[in-house]
């Protein structure tokens, strides 16, 4: 199964577009100040990129006197409640909708000038369309079991991978699955001797076949330069 | 990346059924095979367009056809490189250095991650594999008991500790505690197999029998200074030490002496315990009688007395009632190899005892009695009849290897076939080989190398270069890498047909295969390649080959290759052939620097090349160069340039100097 970490769970306000600086543990809050002069518009807060902007679902008709006493209300409320308050003072109000960006397995344009692979430069939702998997086995079919089990396995082997060959890979490993065979795909760039290759070849196979007691094969093929898609 | 499989079956079964159906509609029947059919019988109706096309009414096909027809697919890839190996073309070894490189940095890999292993127990011991798979769990190398007692020394046996499972009998015994016979035959065992040493730690892969009685063997087998230092049985070690000491002694005690006595070199000591033994009237097991047996021609002299020995100790094991095994036989057969002018009777004599106890020969057995008939560098027929009846015999058998010695055989074999040039011979032989999973008979990759080294000379020799030349293509280099030697043949092979043409591209396989730093190897095609004049097209080749060798000599990297005249003399002749003038003249200065000097031949093509090019002034350069290397031909070369040439007064001057100059001496 392709990695897409769930995303946690609540309410849709609680999805924000999650920038570098933003890493509050609730569900994302933002300062957001209402003016009172402009009680219909949303202010963008520094360091979002373009969002559809909403304006509240309040009809622009409604008064500013009772939207005020609404808003002291609201906020005099909130402020008493601990978990929402900070140091700013005006968190956990949302007044827009969220805006449900997807980020998964996708890497943000550019310059132009950040070379991506085929595997980067699609997104997952062309997986099975224009991608294949990455991660070969039965477990997800009706009726079996151990898919849990396998894609664990299946981190264990991409961070074992990742460290053995460090700087090797060109590309991510794919896993295939066949009887009790454990197939491991990789492409490497020829940045070693062949030798060398071979001994980090000997010595993985052996080390996984005896964690996980089944043979574990590695099929490697190598690259002069990774493979560039396009560039972002 | 894996295609969307959804996406390609869906297509599949749109399309598929739309093929069914319109053939269903032409042929108006469904029988399975119906769509190969009518795939065959279009190809064979675009092949023979020209002639009328008789379309057959119906075509049946056997029960096994998609069976027979999948199995013709599944062989031996013959451009693949070994298994062992990635299927890269970076990864893949080229050469025989390269093959032995990677193979070993591999094992090296896999004895790296079971140190881990062993050395990390408590991360490996989870068992989720069903049925058990014992050898993918981690080993117990370290001792764990230490107090004195007998299980500790059981535990010292098994882990192959000699000298503390010494140490703890000694202190078993000290300590007034019986130790059982059981763990004592262990322990005499122990000592006696590794001749009171402890086995080396770190093993690593064995690429020859350490007791091989051919130490001439050099190539692909990189022997360790080890190797050399055979272990031998010291007087009065540990095991007989124990052994005098044990209060009673029993056959497993004496065969365990006896059979360590011979493996590491005390021959007569061996007998001498033998006849111990029988003093002590106890009856001796086969092993013993098999150990005495392959002793027995390191201690008689005389051919006779050897044979005379061992029918004395067949006949104890008779009188014993112990029964021969393969082992027994195989010994006679290997001692009687010492034994001259009476081996070849007894040999067959042996073979025959054999059969009538039911007891089949392998090719160990079938190896010393070719080694018996066959004498190297005789001539005559020898062997040849022998390894006839014997490759009959084992035609279409599936061999196993019971006997260390069988992997000796097929190397062997194709020796008497490449002594006898018996072609015939050896291609029955490597059918043996290509029979079922037989080629695991041809022993380790050096072994591998001799027989595949054997075969390719006498396909060389005797058969037609197009023959040759698909064999090459067979077995080269997937099976084996060609050394020099090989290189030369091939190269013979194909001067004797004829196919010269193909020399360039065999010298691109020479620079693959790490043989272009051999002088011999490129003096041999540089002379080919010069001797005869081609057509144009194989000229050019050439010359670009001879600009490739020059490379080689420029880029010199092991040192081994100097220009000589020939090879200066060949590249340059080449050169001019082709018209390639330019690269011509940058070879003569060659010669000065290398301290070689030109041929008159060459010389002359020189000249006749400014003669059509009308260089003038090269032409008295070159007479003064020939002049300075005091060719004797100089004057002859003044002579014809003077004459073919228009030259300035100058130029006549200098000429009609070295003309005279040169002319001197030779009146």
């Amino acid at each position: 199964a392709p990695s897409s970490p769930p995303l946690p769970g609540g309410s849709p306000s609680c999805r924000r577009d999650r920038t570098a600086g933003d890493r509050s543990p609730s569900c994302g809050t933002e300062s957001r100040s209402i003016s009172a002069e402009s009680p219909g518009c949303c202010r963008r807060a520094a360091g979002f990129p373009a969002e559809r902007c909403r304006t509240s679902p309040s009809s622009p008709a409604a008064t500013p006197s009772l939207l005020l006493t609404v808003w002291t209300l609201l906020t005099s409320a909130l402020a008493r409640s601990s978990l929402l308050c900070s140091s700013s003072g005006l968190r956990g109000l949302h007044v827009t909708a969220a805006c449900c960006k997807n980020r998964a397995a996708r890497i943000r344009i550019g310059k132009g000038n950040k070379p991506l692979t085929y595997e980067q430069a699609l997104h997952p939702h062309h997986i099975g369309h224009r991608k294949g998997w990455l991660s070969q086995h039965t477990s997800n079919l009706k009726g079996e079991d151990g898919a849990a089990d396998r894609t664990v396995e299946d981190v264990f082997i991409r961070r074992f991978m990742f460290g053995t060959f460090h700087g090797f890979l060109a590309n991510e490993i794919v896993l295939k699955r066949r009887g009790n065979v454990l197939i491991v795909c990789a492409i490497m760039l020829q940045k070693m001797l062949p030798q060398k290759f071979y001994f980090l070849i000997g010595y993985s196979e052996s080390l996984l076949s005896h964690l996980y007691k089944c043979p574990v094969k590695l099929e490697i093929q190598t690259l002069v330069d990774k493979a560039v898609y396009k560039y972002i | 990346m894996a295609a969307p499989g959804r996406h390609v079956g869906h297509y599949i079964q749109r399309n598929g059924r739309f093929l069914l159906c319109n053939i269903d509609q032409v042929l108006g029947h469904r029988s399975f095979g119906c769509t190969t059919a009518v795939r065959q019988q279009a190809a064979e109706a675009n092949k023979e367009s020209a002639e009328s096309i008789v379309i057959p009414r119906k075509k049946t096909w056997s029960k096994e056809a998609v069976l027979e027809a999948l199995a013709s697919t599944v062989g031996r890839d013959s451009t693949a490189y070994s298994y062992q190996f990635q299927d890269d073309p970076y990864l893949s070894p080229r050469t025989a250095v390269e093959f032995k490189l990677y193979s070993l940095s591999q094992e090296s890999g896999r004895s790296a991650a079971k140190y881990f292993v062993n050395s990390n127990p408590k991360f490996f011991t989870k068992d989720f594999a069903e049925p058990h798979i014992p050898c993918l769990m981690p080993e117990t190398v370290s001792l764990c008991l230490e107090e004195v007692s007998e299980e500790a020394l059981k535990e010292r046996i098994n882990l192959r500790k000699v000298t503390a499972a010494v140490d703890m009998y000694d202190q078993l015994v000290q300590a007034g505690t019986a130790v059982s016979l059981e763990t004592t035959h262990g322990l005499l065992d122990l000592i006696s197999l590794y001749c009171d040493r402890d086995p080396v730690e770190d093993e690593g892969p064995q690429t020859e029998d350490t007791e091989s009685k051919d130490p001439k063997k050099k190539k692909g087998n990189y022997r360790r200074a080890s190797d050399f230092l055979k272990f031998s049985w010291k007087e009065n070690n540990n095991a007989e030490r124990i052994f005098n000491l044990l209060p009673e002694r029993d056959t497993r005690c004496y065969s365990a002496l006896i059979r360590g006595m011979v493996k590491h070199g005390a021959y007569a000591k061996a007998f001498s315990m033998y006849t111990d033994m029988l003093n002590n009237r106890l009856t001796a097991d086969v092993h013993i009688f098999n150990a005495l047996i392959s002793a027995a021609p390191e201690v008689r002299e005389k051919y006779n007395e050897k044979w005379e020995l061992i029918t004395e100790l067949l006949k104890q094991m008779n009188e014993q009632k112990i029964r021969p095994n393969l082992l027994t036989f195989n010994y006679v057969l290997k001692a009687l190899r010492r034994c001259g002018f009476l081996a070849k009777t007894q040999s067959l004599h042996t073979l025959s005892e054999m059969k009538a106890l039911g007891i089949a020969p392998t090719l160990a057995s079938y190896d010393h009695v070719l080694a018996v008939f066959h004498r190297s560098g005789s001539s005559g027929p020898n062997g040849v009849d022998i390894l006839q009846e014997v490759v009959a015999e084992l035609a279409e058998t599936n061999f196993t290897c019971q006997d260390p010695h069988d992997v000796m055989f097929f190397a062997n074999a194709i020796r008497v076939c490449l002594d006898n040039k018996d072609l015939e011979l050896a291609y029955k032989v490597h059918s043996l080989i290509e029979f079922g999973e037989n080629y695991r008979l041809l022993g380790d990759p050096f072994h591998q190398s001799v027989y595949y080294g054997r075969f390719f000379n006498l396909l060389c020799m005797m058969e037609h270069v197009d023959v040759v030349l698909k064999w090459y293509k067979r077995i080269i280099p997937s099976l084996y890498y060609p050394n020099p030697q090989g290189m030369k043949d091939l190269l013979q092979a194909l001067d004797t047909d004829s196919r010269l043409d193909l020399l360039p591209s065999i010298w691109k396989d020479i620079k693959s295969f790490g043989h272009d730093n051999k002088p011999d190897v490129v003096e041999d095609l540089l002379s080919l390649m010069t001797r005869d004049n081609h057509s144009a097209e194989v000229q050019e080749s050439f010359a670009a080959c001879a600009l490739d060798i020059k490379s080689a000599f420029d880029l010199n990297l092991t040192s081994r290759l100097e220009w000589t005249n020939s090879s200066l003399s060949h590249v340059t002749m080449l050169l001019l052939r082709a018209n390639q003038t330019k690269s011509a003249w940058e070879m003569l200065p060659l010669f000065k620097s290398n301290n070689r000097v030109p041929s008159d031949d060459l010389m002359n093509s020189f000249l006749s090349l400014c003669h059509t090019d009308g260089t003038s002034q090269k032409a008295v350069e070159l007479v003064q160069m020939s002049a300075a290397f005091c060719l004797p031909t100089t004057p002859q070369l003044a002579k014809r340039a003077l004459a073919e040439f228009d030259l300035t007064e100058e130029q006549r001057a200098i000429l009609s100097e070295l003309e005279a100059a040169g002319g001197e001496p030779s009146d």
